[in-house]
């Protein structure tokens, strides 16, 4: 479904990512990024989404290369995006701002969205007065909105418990799996993604490190090296 | 379909049905009454100052609209509105156009300016639009005073512009009678407001507003954050050319002033005093404006409190005179469905 | 000629550094852009005037910048920082609000005609460089103009409270969390920015003339940097300042009947071909 070939992204004379290749396949499965602080992931999934136009490379899309394609394009091929930092829209209300993605993305399941998210008791609610978990999954929800078929998310669990993140990831792998969804999650959280997820790809100083399932990943040493290299 | 998003300021009172169907009789009786009742009580003294309000409030209703639904804060209305009168009067007297022709010629113009300008300029931030807004207006007020345009612009002296004849099926004469002029741009001021109050309602003030908020966050959502906000702005721009030409109809002349950045912060002001929220408050502040204006203009003061009112209204009084007073009367308790 | 041409646009960019790039400082601290900065600009001139008449213009230089910076302290503590919380636009809408009291308060008090100041003796007068004779008032704003960039550039470079500055410009954020005071910072700035504004409006005085429009025209020109340059960019202003100077002064000289409008094309092609401006700033896009 996405293929990223030889991607490199610069910020002036700092390379953040370095001819990464990966390979996004099926529908249904949870794909998890991880990799120490300044790995390149949130670069990675900026690239992926068209806010970061990377230096050299390509992405493609269901085939087609689309390194060049703007954002709206991107989301209106089902290419959505969640964000590290929540960002939502502060002065509407939860459902005013649901159902104007809605009603431009042609989704006449909105209630299907609500209800995963579980907002239905903030409907009427201006979102900047809601507490900070609620927010997030308004995040999120403005993501699913019209049925998207590939779901990038950055560090959903950014400012909530230990508890709280394992509950969203479970969340969120039950409806990529429910909806055949193909879902990308950048996480420093590892155990929730080992717990989740049914695919991770390690990042290390912008590059590459090793892609698999969870378990070759836990047995991987070079995994294991480039964690306590960063922590000692 | 398209009252399920509410301008914030006003989403307090009834439904939106209810609101609605209020709006269009209020907005009707208001419609006849204030066209005609004025022109019997007041002086033609009075009716020329008050028109003037009204024509600073069709060109505040502009200002506010972009400011309250997008965000942005334009210091160029005034190209706008002085370019208006100065093409039509180039259209009749030097490319010898009919009054209606050189309307409409001077019309397209305008919106192509407005068109090209917003594509260079509505793409960047708020601070940097207001910016290049001031000095878009400050390049047209240049190019008027420009040696070899002196033959058709009159340079500094600016033009006086005769009309023969009738402008769109209205015989010209009847816009420089004060008694006439006032319903003419009552209706068309109220219309306008009406207009771009059901503008904000719409589909194109919903995604305008939304992406005030948050204009990362739309694109996300697979919306073209562009094109909205240039239909907005060359849409405020319509309103200017619209007030510009109304203006040159009524005082038969155009000059540099009605160029110059001294309208663009008058209309601000106007626009700040009425409230930028909805579509009474700067009509409302045009007319306070104007009359304020008679009061202390002969003493030189316009000017100074032109800058005092931008500073006072924005700390201590944002919500200007019609924000102010809906949000007395509601903690009066005179509405009680409000929250 | 085209050392001449380079010299008057050198002149030229010298006032408009010593402006523009006082804007991009505050812009970097603030995130505010200072609308009354020309009405500033306007009070140095006229404060010089004033000045230059009793005491000569020697004292003019030395006075006027350090009354400039009393404003800017004051600027500081009335307007920016109880207005810490509002918007940016709001924030802006009034220093345009307080730049056109200023401007009508000068306007009462000296009337509206243009004045005019006489250049100290020791630079009025020509002096003949390589076969080529120049006002030397224009050199001395040269010098002026490039000894301030210098000034300013080993300020940033070398101080820690450059560094600071250097640190929030780039983002604000990150800056806090390291503890910069940037209360203090933006006090140092501020009058910073406003006395750099008075010295550009004395050395105005015998070189334009000091009239109750200088404000309006100069605004507008270090807004038209400002953008050019990236916003909040000082490097970027500093080069679009000598762009701009030469630009305007190219154009008065072979494009006499547009010179008006030359610098607002400028403006109009850096927009279509770099819409975020030439130097890393963080307003345009």
């Amino acid at each position: 479904m996405l293929a990223i070939e030889q991607l490199s992204v610069s910020y002036g004379s700092v390379r953040a990512l370095t001819d990464v290749d990966l390979e996004i396949r099926g529908e249904g499965l949870l794909h998890g990024i991880i990799g120490p602080n300044g790995a390149g992931k949130s670069t990675l999934l900026d690239a992926i989404c068209g806010r970061r136009r990377p230096s050299s490379g390509r992405v493609r899309y269901c085939g087609e290369d689309i390194t060049r394609r703007s954002i709206s394009w991107r989301r209106r091929q089902g290419m959505a995006r969640s964000f590290q930092r929540t960002s939502i829209f502060q002065d509407l209300t939860v459902h005013e701002q649901l159902k104007l993605v809605a009603q431009h993305l042609g989704d006449d399941r909105l209630d299907d969205v609500i209800e995963v998210m579980d907002l239905g008791g903030y409907l009427e609610q201006k979102a900047g007065r809601i507490a900070y978990g609620v927010q997030r999954r308004i995040d999120v929800a403005l993501a699913l909105i019209g049925r998207p078929r590939l779901l990038l998310m950055d560090e959903p669990g950014a400012g909530l418990s230990a508890t709280e993140t394992l509950r969203l990831f479970q969340h969120v792998r039950d409806l990529v799996r429910e909806r055949r969804i193909a879902a990308v999650v950048v996480e420093h959280d590892v155990d929730a993604v080992f717990a989740c997820c049914d695919m991770v790809t390690v990042l290390d100083l912008g590059r590459h490190l090793a892609t698999g399932t969870p378990d070759v990943i836990r047995a991987d040493h070079r995994v294991i090296a480039a964690y306590l290299g960063t922590a000692a | 379909m398209t009252d399920d998003l509410h301008a914030p300021a006003t989403a307090t009172v009834g439904g939106p049905l209810s609101r609605l169907s209020l709006g269009i009789v209020v907005g009707l009786i208001g419609l006849g009454a204030g066209a005609i009742v004025p022109t019997y009580l007041a002086s033609d003294f009075v009716l020329r100052l008050g028109s003037e309000g009204l024509l600073l409030g069709l060109l505040a209703l502009s200002v506010a609209f972009l400011m309250n639904q997008a965000g942005l804060v334009a210091l160029g209305a005034a190209s706008i509105y002085g370019g208006a009168g100065y093409l039509f009067a180039i259209g009749m007297s030097d490319w010898g156009l009919t009054p209606t022709v050189a309307l409409c010629v001077a019309f397209v113009i305008l919106l192509a300016y407005a068109a090209i300008l917003g594509a260079l300029i509505v793409r960047t931030k708020p601070l940097a639009f207001m910016m290049l807004t001031l000095a878009a207006g400050e390049m047209i007020s240049h190019a008027v005073l420009l040696e070899g345009l002196r033959d058709y612009t009159g340079g500094a002296d600016g033009l006086v512009v005769r009309v023969n004849g009738s402008v769109l099926g209205v015989d010209a004469v009847r816009f420089t009678d004060p008694a006439q002029f006032w319903s003419f741009a009552w209706i068309v001021t109220v219309l306008v407001g009406l207009a771009l109050w059901a503008i904000a309602r719409s589909r194109l003030g919903a995604v305008l507003r939304a992406i005030r908020e948050n204009e990362e966050r739309m694109r996300f959502s697979g919306f073209n954050t562009f094109v909205p906000r240039l239909i907005g702005y060359v849409l405020v721009n319509v309103v200017a050319a619209v007030a510009g030409f109304l203006h040159v109809l009524n005082a038969g002349f155009v000059s540099p002033e009605s160029l110059g950045l001294f309208v663009s912060t008058n209309t601000l002001v106007a626009a700040l005093i009425g409230g930028i929220a909805g579509s009474l408050g700067p009509i409302l502040g045009g007319l306070i404006f104007s009359f304020a204006q008679d009061e202390f203009g002969a003493r030189g003061l316009t000017q100074l409190l032109t800058g005092v009112a931008i500073v006072l209204f924005i700390v201590v009084f944002p919500r200007g005179v019609v924000g102010g007073l809906s949000s007395l009367s509601r903690r009066l308790g005179w509405r009680r469905e409000a929250s | 000629m085209i050392a001449l041409l380079i010299a008057n646009s050198l002149a030229l960019a010298s006032l408009l550094i010593m402006l523009s790039s006082g804007l991009a400082l505050i812009y970097g601290l603030r995130d505010v852009i200072n609308f009354g900065h020309g009405a500033i600009y306007m009070l140095g001139a006229y404060l010089g005037y004033t000045i230059a008449l009793v005491g000569g213009f020697w004292l003019a230089l030395l006075l006027v910048p350090i009354l400039l910076a009393l404003l800017g302290i004051a600027f500081e503590y009335l307007a920016l920082r109880p207005l810490q919380r509002r918007s940016h636009i709001e924030v802006a809408l009034v220093t345009l609000g307080l730049g056109i009291i200023l401007g009508q308060i000068i306007i009462y008090i000296y009337g509206g005609e243009a004045r005019s100041v006489d250049a100290p003796k020791i630079l009025s007068g020509s002096v003949t460089v390589l076969h080529l004779s120049y006002p030397v008032y224009r050199l001395f704003l040269i010098v002026m103009g490039l000894g301030s960039c210098v000034l300013l550039a080993l300020w940033l470079r070398y101080t820690s409270s450059g560094l600071y500055v250097r640190a929030v410009s780039q983002d604000p954020s990150v800056a806090r969390m390291m503890g910069i005071n940037a209360d203090r910072l933006s006090l140092l700035v501020t009058s910073l920015s406003t006395a750099f504004a008075g010295i550009a409006g004395v050395l105005a005085g015998p070189y334009l003339s000091v009239d109750p429009g200088m404000d309006v025209v100069m605004i507008v020109n270090c807004l038209i940097i400002v953008v050019i340059g990236g916003t909040g960019s000082i490097g970027g202003a500093i080069i679009a300042a000598l762009l701009f100077g030469f630009v305007q002064v190219a154009g008065s000289v072979f494009l006499p009947n547009l010179a008006a409008l030359v610098p607002y094309i400028l403006l109009m092609v850096v927009l279509l071909i770099a819409p975020g401006g030439i130097g890393r700033g963080r307003v345009l896009n």
